[in-house]
């Protein structure tokens, strides 16, 4: 039962480049600062060709973001996705428009399933998929996962997570909640979002890449979605966490208890 | 309009001219490939980043797996510089470059066993192959069903290419090849060799001249030796490649009969800006290292990287890294911008920036101390990798006097011709002005810096003034040096290797320093001054630094001990050891 999937990926800071504050609170220093896909996105990519790769059908990936934004749409191409589609947004989006906007796409593109990271790193809002499966009234599974570890056989053979019933109209996802997993069954069409223990992504190959050069990118300009484009959440203003202040030893127990009773006064 | 297959940066700066536009704007890659080329760095380190364990290991035990070979090949590692239409990526130097940096950071094998493939083993294949034998052998090559390895050296053939004595002759249409290579990059692991023979050549008094051939592994007669014991790159397969009675059809002859030694030394050329870009990896890994080390590691109360000599090795690293990212970045843009006669600038790149990582991984080590001679650290392995890149693909001996040689060949050139017109002045007085009148005008350009065209730079950014007057000033004496050696050696210069040896530091010194000027300008002009007043900073050590080493050189040519040198060294041959005891 072929599946067609759309799946997002959102262009973050690589975690690994140190990131600064500007001076005046608005947003951070983008110079010398390396971008690259949301590694629960990626998670997201890889679950979208594994399911592919068992059901054949297609994957569609979609981002929001200025022309920058191709670079991710690219890489998720060089992974082996069919075909990307970029809505050009330059600007500040909130939850609640970023899946007003994968809204109108879901509509465009009709999926069987929706793929998205559980949340960015960036902003950690965790909230896109949530929203989206409600505007879409579509039956949602966060957090997907699974019960194999990533050291497992099952991994080791790039078997997806996520379970097609024999009907193919039905999914089985497994999440994480606290202390373990429950497992769900969504009727299709339905919102998954991913969490970390579901996959190790591949990377791209270098012919990977090559033939990506190739694929088909269709550009959205968002304004055209008829979303009315103002965000109800602000970010007012960016600072770092203050500076933990030097620890001290005392010599003795009443020294400590002073310390705590008279300059912490914790006790 | 510049003729580019001829212009030299090089030469004509032995001439006392500034070829500006080969230099500057600094070379920048197209979009597209600069697009695809960051994909590529990003799967390059999900690929090579989690194996930091196994290269150690792969070290110590003086190989790499058979899989991990394998995972290269699938993941496309061998078709970085094949043209897209064979299956490859098709990069030009310059990305190509990058890559082998990207890969050089994580360890210096994996680079050579890619490196060795891409920018000599099949590399004269792309240059000279016949369109049946870029489809015969390059579809295959892009994918890593064969790895290449590029055979020239032999027991007596090192330096001295010429003196190759395995030897294709003909028996009817096809050839005979017997002989021994010694110390093949992946020699034990190739399917394609680009084999350099002796060849008689028809109609030239049976003098032999070298053919470079194409064998395969799976002829008849082909074998390799066991994988040598190294000191560095260890884990890189080196072995010798044996030729026994090998047949080969006359369409395995790569390049044209005879023309061997000329092609071995384009595809070295042009192969350069890979073990280039593979030095600047390396240095950038040191300095990561050696940043993280000196900020941990506490003595006397504070973190060594609050000490002056820390800084100063810290710092001396950056400037080094920069420069040679500097060089080789304008020698891949001399190749991808069509350029044909780039010898001595890539010669260039590749001593400098050999010797930069060295002096680099020689100080990270120092940095890390005691530390960094422990196998658990990484610093003494990079320092046995690094070793041998002052040796192979040409020592940076024979490079230097190559250097020098070449980049005086137009100033010899025009003082031959000066001479010649000196003798028949009075036969052809008309020809005879013009030639004297150039010499004349060349001269008073270089003596009083008052005329003549290109004469320095005219379009790096402003902040850079004090620099470009420097080098402006530092060009005429460069010239006015060259002609003085020529006209004092005349063709004994040949002989002369105390001399051409300060001839060619000299202009190592200078090339570098122009593409550190060509760099930092671009940063200037789109970074601004306040962004790129780092680079600016290392323009300024950089120039110090060339302008107190040329000078020296320059002093030294007619002041130095050479005769005394030669001498001890000539009585230390004779007692074949040191001389003396104190008692």
């Amino acid at each position: 039962m072929p599946l067609k999937i759309l799946v997002t990926v959102k262009r973050v800071e690589d975690p690994e480049s140190k990131i600064k504050v500007k001076p005046d609170g608005t947003g951070i220093v983008t110079d010398g600062v390396n971008y690259k896909m949301n590694p629960f996105d990626e998670i997201g990519v890889e679950e979208a060709l594994r399911l592919k790769e068992k059901h054949g059908g297609e994957v569609v990936v979609a981002s929001i973001g200025g022309d920058k934004s191709i670079t991710e749409i690219r890489s998720a191409l060089a992974m082996g996705a069919d075909r990307g589609v970029l809505l050009k947004h330059e600007g500040a989006l909130d939850p609640l428009l970023v899946s007003a906007l994968f809204q109108k796409l879901t509509e465009q593109e009709k999926p069987d399933l929706v793929l998205l990271g559980k949340q960015s790193i960036d902003d950690d809002q965790n909230q896109t998929g949530q929203i989206l499966a409600e505007r879409l009234a579509w039956a949602q599974a966060t957090f997907a996962s699974k019960k194999e570890s990533l050291e497992s056989e099952a991994e080791q053979k790039k078997q997806p997570g996520l379970v097609l019933s024999a009907d193919g109209k039905k999914m089985q996802v497994v999440r994480e909640v606290d202390g373990g997993v429950e497992t769900l069954e969504v009727s299709l069409p339905a919102v998954v979002t991913v969490d970390l223990r579901l996959n190790k992504p591949r990377f791209a190959s270098l012919p990977g890449i090559m033939k990506a050069k190739k694929k088909e990118v269709k550009e959205i300009a968002t304004a055209s979605l008829g979303v009315e484009l103002q965000p109800k959440v602000v970010v007012k203003k960016l600072f770092e966490p203050p500076k933990r202040a030097g620890g001290a030893k005392v010599a003795d127990v009443p020294e400590l208890w002073k310390k705590l009773h008279e300059e912490a006064k914790v006790v | 309009m510049i003729d580019k297959s001829s212009a030299s940066f090089v030469q004509s700066l032995c001439m006392g001219q500034v070829l500006e536009e080969m230099l500057v704007p600094f070379p920048t890659m197209k979009k597209g490939e600069q697009e695809m080329l960051e994909q590529v760095l990003a799967s390059v380190n999900q690929l090579l980043a989690p194996r930091q364990k196994d290269f150690r290991e792969w070290d110590l035990a003086g190989e790499m797996p058979k899989e991990f070979i394998e995972e290269l090949k699938s993941f496309g590692l061998f078709g970085l510089i094949i043209p897209e239409e064979f299956g490859g990526m098709g990069f030009g130097s310059a990305a190509y470059s990058r890559v082998l940096q990207e890969i050089a950071r994580h360890d210096g094998s994996v680079a050579l066993t890619v490196g060795a493939h891409s920018s000599i083993g099949m590399r004269g294949l792309l240059l000279f192959g016949t369109p049946e034998q870029k489809k015969r052998w390059l579809p295959r090559l892009a994918t890593g069903e064969m790895i290449a390895a590029f055979c020239l050296t032999e027991p007596g053939a090192g330096s001295d290419a010429a003196a190759v004595r395995t030897t294709a002759v003909r028996d009817g249409n096809d050839w005979v090849l017997n002989g021994d290579k010694l110390w093949i990059t992946n020699g034990g692991i190739a399917q394609f060799y680009t084999v350099f023979a002796k060849t008689p050549v028809p109609g030239d008094g049976g003098k032999a001249q070298l053919t470079a051939f194409v064998v395969t592994s799976d002829m008849k007669g082909v074998s390799h030796g066991p994988h040598e014991d190294k000191m560095g790159i260890r884990a890189s397969n080196t072995t010798t490649v044996l030729f026994e009675d090998v047949r080969l059809t006359a369409d395995h002859v790569l390049g044209g009969v005879g023309k061997g030694f000329k092609n071995a030394m384009k595809i070295l050329n042009s192969g350069r800006t890979g073990l280039g870009g593979g030095c600047v990896g390396g240095m950038k890994s040191l300095i990561s290292l050696a940043t993280k080390q000196a900020k941990e590691r506490k003595q006397f109360g504070q973190p060594i990287s609050s000490f002056g000599l820390v800084k100063q090795k810290i710092g001396d690293m950056v400037v080094d890294c920069y420069a040679s990212e500097s060089v080789v970045t304008v020698v891949a843009g001399l190749i991808d911008g069509g350029y044909e006669d780039y010898a001595v600038e890539a010669a260039i790149s590749k001593v400098f920036a050999t010797e930069a990582l060295w002096r680099t991984a020689d100080e990270a080590l120092q940095v890390a101390g005691g530390n960094g001679y422990m196998r658990e650290y990484p610093y003494e392995r990079v320092v046995r990798d690094a070793r041998i890149n002052r040796l192979f693909e040409g020592t940076n001996d024979i490079l230097r006097l190559f250097i020098a040689l070449t980049g005086i060949n137009q100033v010899a050139a025009q003082l031959k011709d000066v001479s010649q017109t000196m003798k028949g002045v009075l036969a052809d007085p008309i020809k005879g002005f013009g030639v004297l009148s150039d010499y004349a005008k060349k001269t008073a350009a270089i003596r009083t810096g008052l005329v003549g065209d290109n004469r320095g730079f005219t379009k790096l950014h402003k902040a850079l003034e004090p620099q470009a007057e420097e080098f402006e000033e530092e060009v005429r004496e460069v010239a006015w040096a060259a002609d003085r050696i020529l006209r004092k050696h005349g063709k004994g210069i040949i002989g002369k290797q105390f001399a051409t040896r300060r001839l060619a530091d000299i202009l190592i010194d200078m090339f570098v320093f122009a593409c550190v000027l060509s760099r930092v300008s671009a940063a200037l002009q789109e970074k601004g001054e306040e962004q790129a007043a780092r680079e600016l900073e290392i323009a300024r050590v950089f120039a110090r630094r060339v302008r107190h080493s040329v000078r020296g050189n320059l002093r030294r040519i007619d002041v130095n001990d050479d005769e005394l040198v030669k001498s001890l060294a000539d009585d230390a041959f004779e007692r074949e050891a040191f001389g003396w005891d104190a008692r």
